[in-house]
């Protein structure tokens, strides 16, 4: 079986080596690179090809998010998982729009980094449980307080499936072939969750999803 | 929000200053004292002027009146002798020619009475006349004498002697007398007239000095009026020319005082940034790498070695809870959302904050806003944001809140509305307000705050876009 290969981007050392030490203690993962700030990121990533890069939001000359837009738009079979310190819907959101799969927080990588790396090698998406929590409580609580009602209770069952598979990175027609339905009606369905759930493009969706537990 | 030491800050006048106020108080003291005191002597002298003409002239009028009429009187006495003297000569004349005339003669003793009345007019009015006069009425009054004891003679003529002598006796006796008389009435008429004359001269010279002494004390008033006018119109530049000096100089010390809790600001901004930046990224990392080194160490560990395992757990929810206090307090400091992600997730990230900590929910609108903002314009606008809702959340307990930034050719806008019970803007204004105030003044921008008890509060501020600010560096 072929290892995954992964670049690890952080302007911390030591934290660096403490990623690294994970990684390696999985025989099918390695560590191909390390870089030190975004914009040695991006031309590491060009040159190594890793399957995916582990990277820290807040780096100095280029920070992760600009990095894992560049990196994504160039390459877009890497998989770029975002280590950050935040769990705020801001910053995971902006991940997501940069292109990154997967959303880690640093107080959680050690026990989530290894599920995280082989979800996005998969083509699958991955947060930190913590952040599906604070972006659920904030859901809810907004919910609450302006009395509105939760936009995915309007979502038929269909519509919840397609939604989930869409959220976890498959395409129009991968979701068409897994539920035996034409591509055509697939497309209508997302149009029509994205006007259900009030929602601008693929990040927000994956956000929702996250937010709802549907994706983690 | 930790309390600004900026906003405090008032600095006392300098001690130089406050002496210079005092001796220029002095001074100027002592220069109105001096105006007052040359003003009322100014006063003084044209309204002793005034009055020493108005009575120098009724004295003058008085005068020449008096002189006038005197005059007018002697000339009645005069009139009044000479007509006297001719209606007594035109009676003995007639009285003597009474046969060669054939009218109806005087009664002598008509013709006596007619002298004693001459003699009583020049007695009467003797008095009347000065010394010099009084000689030729004396010369009058002999010659009057003279007549009478005469006449008394002539009257007691018989009529062939009156017929004999008439012609006579008036051509050599009562025509010398008439003329005689004449002439002394004459005399004393221009003696009366030269001292008119005399009189009207002294009159005028009189005049002539309160003329000269007008004009002098007027131009003496004139000179002090110029002299003061001058004297004040100097003393009005000059103070004029202090109060621009003092404002320049207190232009001055507001702009040095701007200055100063500008710096201040920024110097307080920069010492954040970088306490947050230690925190974050030293402090912070290294209990992130710790935790992971702990992970690795717990995995070393057997399973069964519980005692050594509940001591790694301890570790790790210490180091935990480490790193969170520090997130927070760095996040506190100086977000990094500004510089991670720009202004509005910044500005969102915060709204979703204060919701989660209060009851108060917070919408974020923006418009335009684009990502290439000054720094010190986004750490601005996040800054009175941060106020603004705390300021809801916290002092208002406003319910809901909302954040509009638009952003305009050359300018941003910024508003945070909220439901909360509001406050008198006029007399409520904390620090907080002030240092929202003193951060826009800092970028030329206008801030108002509008609000009333029970009306919610509306903080709005607009910023001029000049793109001067440096460009933003990374933590």
């Amino acid at each position: 079986m072929r290892r995954i290969r992964i670049l690890l981007a952080d302007d911390h050392k030591l934290m660096r080596s403490g990623l690294r030490l994970l990684v390696e203690q999985q025989p099918e993962l390695t560590v191909v690179g390390e870089a030190n700030d975004g914009r040695e990121a991006v031309s590491l990533a060009k040159s190594l090809k890793p399957d995916a890069v582990v990277m820290d939001i807040g780096m100095p000359n280029l920070n992760g998010i600009e990095a894992a837009l560049q990196i994504t738009q160039a390459n877009p079979q890497i998989s770029v998982v975002m280590l950050s310190m935040h769990s705020d819907e801001s910053y995971v959101l902006r991940a997501l729009k940069a292109g990154a799969k997967g959303y880690l927080l640093k107080d959680s990588a050690e026990s989530d980094l290894i599920k995280a790396v082989h979800a996005v090698a998969d083509g699958k998406s991955f947060f930190s449980p913590a952040v599906s929590k604070v972006l659920l409580d904030d859901y809810v609580r907004k919910l609450k307080r302006s009395g509105a009602e939760d936009a995915y209770d309007l979502l038929t069952p269909r519509e919840r499936e397609i939604l989930q598979l869409v959220a976890e990175g498959k395409s129009n027609k991968d979701v068409a072939n897994l539920l035996n339905l034409s591509v055509y009606t697939v497309e209508t369905h997302r149009s029509n969750i994205m006007e259900k759930l009030n929602l601008r493009g693929i990040p927000e969706l994956i956000l929702f999803a996250v937010r709802r537990g549907i994706i983690s | 929000m930790p309390p600004d030491p900026a906003k405090n800050v008032a600095p006392p006048l300098p001690r130089t200053a406050r002496l210079d106020d005092s001796e220029a108080e002095r001074h100027a003291k002592q220069l109105r004292r001096l105006l007052v005191i040359s003003f009322g002597w100014l006063l003084a002298l044209l309204i002793g002027a005034g009055v020493d003409a108005l009575f120098s002239v009724r004295r003058l009028d008085v005068a020449s009146r008096r002189v006038s009429s005197l005059f007018a009187a002697r000339n009645h006495v005069l009139g009044t002798i000479v007509v006297s003297v001719r209606v007594y000569d035109d009676q003995l004349e007639r009285y003597l020619l009474q046969e060669q005339l054939q009218e109806s003669a005087p009664d002598p003793s008509d013709v006596q009475r007619k002298i004693a009345l001459v003699h009583g007019v020049l007695e009467g009015f003797k008095r009347e006349f000065d010394p010099d006069e009084q000689v030729l009425i004396e010369a009058m009054q002999l010659q009057v004498q003279d007549e009478e004891n005469v006449c008394a003679t002539v009257l007691t003529w018989r009529a062939d002697l009156r017929r004999q002598r008439a012609y006579q006796f008036i051509g050599q006796q009562l025509i010398p007398w008439r003329t005689r008389m004449f002439e002394l009435a004459t005399q004393i008429s221009s003696l009366d007239e030269r001292k008119l004359a005399l009189e009207n001269l002294a009159v005028a010279t009189r005049f002539q000095m309160l003329e000269s002494r007008l004009i002098w004390l007027v131009s003496l008033a004139l000179i002090a009026g110029v002299l003061m006018s001058l004297i004040c119109g100097w003393y009005i530049l000059r103070l004029e020319r202090q109060a621009r000096q003092r404002y320049q100089a207190l232009a001055l010390s507001r702009l040095e005082l701007e200055g100063l809790s500008a710096r201040l600001v920024e110097a307080q901004e920069e010492e954040r940034r970088s306490i947050s930046r230690e925190l974050h990224d030293e402090v912070g990392q290294s209990l992130g790498a710790l935790l992971v080194e702990v992970g690795q160490l717990s995995k070393l560990v057997p399973p069964d070695d519980r005692v050594t395992q509940a001591q790694i757990t301890h570790i790790k929810s210490v180091a935990e809870t480490a790193v969170k206090s520090i997130r927070d307090i760095a996040l506190l400091l100086r977000p990094p959302m500004l510089d991670d992600l720009g202004l509005i997730p910044a500005l969102e990230w915060q709204a979703r904050e204060i919701s989660r900590r209060s009851d108060m929910e917070v919408e974020v609108h923006s418009q335009n806003v684009s990502e290439d903002l000054g720094d010190e314009t986004k750490v601005t606008v996040y800054r009175i944001v941060q106020e603004a809702l705390n300021n809801a959340a916290t002092h208002a307990a406003a319910k809901n809140a909302k954040v509009t930034v638009v952003q305009g050719s050359d300018r941003i806008t910024i508003e945070i509305t909220d439901d909360g019970h509001g406050f008198d803007p006029k007399r409520q204004r904390g620090m907080g307000i002030l240092g929202m105030e003193e951060r826009v003044r800092r970028l030329g921008g206008t801030l108002t705050i509008e609000s009333a008890p029970g009306k919610g509060a509306t903080v709005k501020a607009e910023l001029p876009l000049h793109q001067a600010d440096p460009p933003l560096n990374h933590p």
